[in-house]
């Protein structure tokens, strides 16, 4: 009667387990991110498509936040993570003014954001963060970061889901990879475009991976950081702008050294 | 007596391998999938005078992932004369399968001595895709007009079908059903019925991501077909804020070697064992006239 | 008494709640220990983790990918220490950053190099300079190299399984000598002459080994510490980009260049080409002359 020691299968009785739900805190949200620096003035832009699978959630979502007079801030990935690590943020710079009495410094905001992001090393931010702005020592200055703190100082950086069109196309303008200057010529030196050349490279990357990536598009804003001296008609001014523009500038946060941020604005295709 | 696998259908022997791979490398090879707006419907008809007629549309937006492969492709596809079918789904299966449909069809008019009814087309397309149980990945909107008067449908890739006087399919299919839904209405003009199927196919463009650039439409009524490519483009590509002309010479290399493309050649003219045989003239052939005629090819250009 | 004692307890177990905490500076707390850290409440964080980063392994369905890849190498010789290093950083297939800082300077005579998780080791050899100047104003001594990885040691193995990746050198100069210590994120701490970490180091071992000797000239070490980095940038996909050399001596380190890998590369074979028909045409000028 071995056959029947062990009980049939059916017969087992109905477990208690838990069901198990796979935790999937995470969406992407499309878009992309961009910045670039120039000797004294610095470029965050970001389009304003916010999307989730084959559906556009909102055509006007904010990827770009001015933080101080001389920072700028870019994020990417998941919107909600994004927006939630942009408030902590601003909360940490309003608590140093208050303590310090004067803005946290470039530098210092990078920092922070490293610390910020690693303390989510176990339960990262799904964000992508680039920072723009000026340094102490009135040079443009990007800051690019990994979704866990890893950042770095750069001359231009592009992230988000047309990263891999936008960055090629900026190593090549901004970085002049690939690019052998003429025999007897002076050798390139990135980081030292005029703005206006900055800003049509800007634009043109947008529009282009609007044109090849489905994620992006609807409308572009481009901060410029611009130190203490500049003038606004430097902006605004014939031929530093591609056409149909919008500018704005945006008041001083707080007692900075004079630094002016604008925004500018433009639509992009929304197909 | 060995076991022997079908002669007919998809060769699934590698299928294991396959996924294997694909688990070790960044996911299998994806085909490009028409990401699409496709609509029908039917206009005409009843006691309103106006010819009875079916008017198809289509974006033209052709996607692999997130990445826009094609901006400007054709989702209308033929199939006869008086029938049109609409793809979405795998590229290359609505352009195989209808393809493939389109000759049957001729063959079944030629040997039937009449053109081939919509429901035949429809009949002969489910039937296929039912074979291939969803694996070849076609979802179509088939319209056309014949003896029996004009017909619409949908086919889904496992072979299911619908015949409805409005229809719309692809990851647009929502937007443009939304219009659709709104504003459809029995026996409508022929003027209208485009401007309703334009409408509803922008509605894609704009609200499916997978959608985009430009409107297609088709009209087919018992007087003929009409094909109206392109029938609007509100997607023009702007025009760029700088000139990315490069210097001559700015791409490195790391060696040079030039030569001459222009082959000469002299041709002794040798018979069998030196002699003359009989019967076999002799004439030269000048090098030169190959493909490219009398004067050869320019090299030069 | 109570400070005393307070002193004495060993740092507090991070958890969820301590978002409420008032900070201190950065993510440490108000005593200097690390802090934050928060961790999904999942029944396995770790698996949690490698879920939705390529952190441990490198999950290609990841959405969040994290930048890795590297050749990084130390070795010590008579003169000191040469550290050589690439600059990319990779994420799956592309090629996130072609200017990584791998040589993180925890001050001025130690170097820690960077492989695996470019944040994990950014942030902990980061951390771990704040403890070499915490032992330094407590001691009034510089930390000797062996301690200082080992504080960096036992950070790492109390995350052990958590999904850290690191797998760094610790150089410097201390009381001993120059010193040279791996630790990685298993926990693993060795004290040697000689290592390579990461993608490229089989290839930089190649070169490395055949040319090793204590005895070596400064200018012999540094090329042999870059020629190594510019053979791994060249077979390795996963290196490359630059090479950035540093050499620590007595007084502490210092940069010596940074060079471009493929431009290294062309030279190298020009040398060889030019060294190969020079050869050539010494042996032709010996058979003339026999």
């Amino acid at each position: 009667m071995a056959l029947f020691d062990q009980r049939p299968a059916y017969a087992h009785e109905p477990t208690v387990a838990p069901i198990e739900h796979r935790f999937s805190p995470y969406s992407d949200n499309g878009g992309t991110i961009l910045a670039i620096a120039g000797a004294d003035f610095a470029v965050i832009a970001g389009d304003t498509r916010q999307s989730e699978g084959y559906s556009i959630q909102t055509r006007y979502a904010r990827k770009v936040w001015q933080l101080t007079d001389n920072a700028t801030l870019a994020t990417n990935g998941f919107a909600a993570d994004g927006k939630n690590f942009v408030k902590r943020v601003k909360q940490r710079l309003e608590w140093y003014e208050h303590a310090h009495h004067k803005p946290m410094g470039l530098k210092a905001i990078a920092r922070m954001i490293q610390t910020m992001l690693y303390g989510r090393r176990f339960f990262p931010y799904y964000v992508y963060n680039i920072l723009g702005g000026i340094e102490e020592d009135g040079t443009g200055a990007v800051y690019s970061f990994d979704p866990v703190g890893s950042y770095e100082r750069e001359a231009c950086r592009a992230a988000g889901a047309a990263q891999s069109l936008v960055q090629p196309f900026l190593d090549n303008q901004i970085y002049f990879k690939n690019q052998t200057p003429a025999p007897g010529a002076e050798a390139f030196v990135p980081g030292r475009l005029p703005m206006a050349t900055v800003l049509g490279l800007v634009v043109d990357s947008f529009t282009s991976a609007t044109e090849r990536h489905i994620e992006v598009g609807d409308g572009l804003e481009m901060y410029v950081v611009m130190k203490e001296g500049r003038q606004t008609t430097d902006l605004t001014d014939e031929g530093q702008l591609p056409a149909g523009m919008k500018v704005e500038e945006l008041g001083s946060m707080g007692e900075g050294r004079g630094e002016k941020t604008f925004l500018v604005s433009m639509p992009l295709k929304r197909d | 007596m060995p076991v022997e696998g079908p002669s007919i259908g998809f060769d699934f022997s590698n299928y294991a391998r396959n996924q294997f791979l694909g688990e070790r490398m960044n996911g299998l090879p994806r085909a490009t999938s028409t990401g699409t707006t496709i609509v029908g419907l039917k206009f005409g008809g009843g006691d309103t005078g106006e010819e009875e007629g079916i008017c198809l549309g289509a974006d033209t937006r052709a996607t692999g992932g997130p990445i826009v492969a094609d901006k400007n492709c054709e989702k209308i596809h033929y199939l006869a004369p008086h029938m049109r079918c609409c793809g979405a789904g795998t590229a290359a299966d609505t352009e195989f399968v209808t393809n493939l449909i389109s000759s049957n069809l001729e063959l079944h008019a030629y040997s039937q001595g009449r053109p081939a009814r919509v429901v035949t087309a429809m009949t002969m397309l489910k039937q296929y895709l039912f074979r291939y149980q969803g694996q070849v990945g076609a979802y179509l909107v088939l319209g056309g007009v014949d003896s029996t008067g004009a017909h619409l449908f949908t086919i889904h890739a496992h072979g299911s079908t619908d015949k409805l006087p409005y229809v719309t399919m692809g990851s647009g299919s929502m937007a443009a059903m939304a219009v659709f839904e709104s504003s459809f209405k029995q026996h409508m003009t022929r003027k209208d019925a485009i401007d309703l199927v334009a409408r509803a196919i922008r509605s894609g463009i704009f609200n499916d991501l997978g959608s985009g650039s430009n409107v297609d439409v088709s009209v087919i009524t018992k007087n003929g077909t009409e094909m109206m490519r392109n029938y609007e483009t509100p997607n023009e590509r702007g025009i760029k804020s700088r000139n990315y002309k490069f210097r001559r010479g700015t791409t490195a290399w790391t060696k040079e070697s030039i030569r001459s493309l222009i082959v000469s050649e002299e041709v002794k003219m040798t018979t069998g064992a030196g002699k003359t045989q009989d019967g076999v003239l002799d004439v030269p052939v000048p090098i030169g006239k190959g493909p490219g005629g009398e004067e050869g090819m320019d090299v030069d250009a | 008494m109570n400070a005393v004692l307070q002193s004495l307890q060993p740092p507090a177990r991070h958890t969820n709640e301590d978002e409420e905490d008032a900070w201190g500076y950065g993510n440490l707390d108000q005593r200097g220990g690390v802090r934050g850290m928060m961790v999904p409440r999942v029944p396995d964080p770790a698996a949690f983790l490698n879920l939705h980063t390529d952190s441990i392994s490198s999950n290609p369905a990841a959405k969040i990918k994290l930048a890795h890849g590297t050749t990084t190498l130390a070795f010590r010789f008579k003169g000191g220490i040469i550290v050589a290093v690439d600059s990319r950083a990779t994420a799956g297939s592309y090629i996130a950053s072609g200017t990584v800082k791998k040589v993180i300077e925890i001050n001025p005579y130690l170097l820690g190099t960077m492989a695996g998780g470019a944040a994990d080791c950014q942030y902990w050899e980061t951390y771990l300079g704040m403890q070499c100047r915490l032992h330094e104003l407590r001691n009034k001594e510089r930390i000797s190299v062996a301690a200082a990885s080992k504080i960096l040691s036992n950070i790492v193995y109390q995350y052990k399984g958590m999904g850290l990746s690191m797998g760094t050198m610790i150089c410097g100069w201390d009381k001993t000598g120059p010193a040279l210590f791996y630790v990685d994120s298993d926990g693993s701490r060795l004290k040697g002459d000689l290592f390579s970490v990461g993608s490229g180091s089989t290839f930089a071992y190649g070169v490395l080994d055949q040319g090793y000797s204590y005895d070596l000239s400064d200018e012999e070490a540094q090329e042999l510490g870059r020629r190594s980095i510019i053979a791994a940038g060249h077979r390795d996909a996963f290196s490359g980009n630059t090479c950035n050399l540093f050499h620590v001596r007595e007084n502490g380190w210092e940069f010596i260049a940074n060079y471009d890998v493929n431009e290294l590369w062309y030279e190298y074979e020009a040398k060889k080409k030019a060294g190969a028909s020079q050869a050539q045409a010494q042996k032709d000028e010996g058979m003339a002359v026999e």
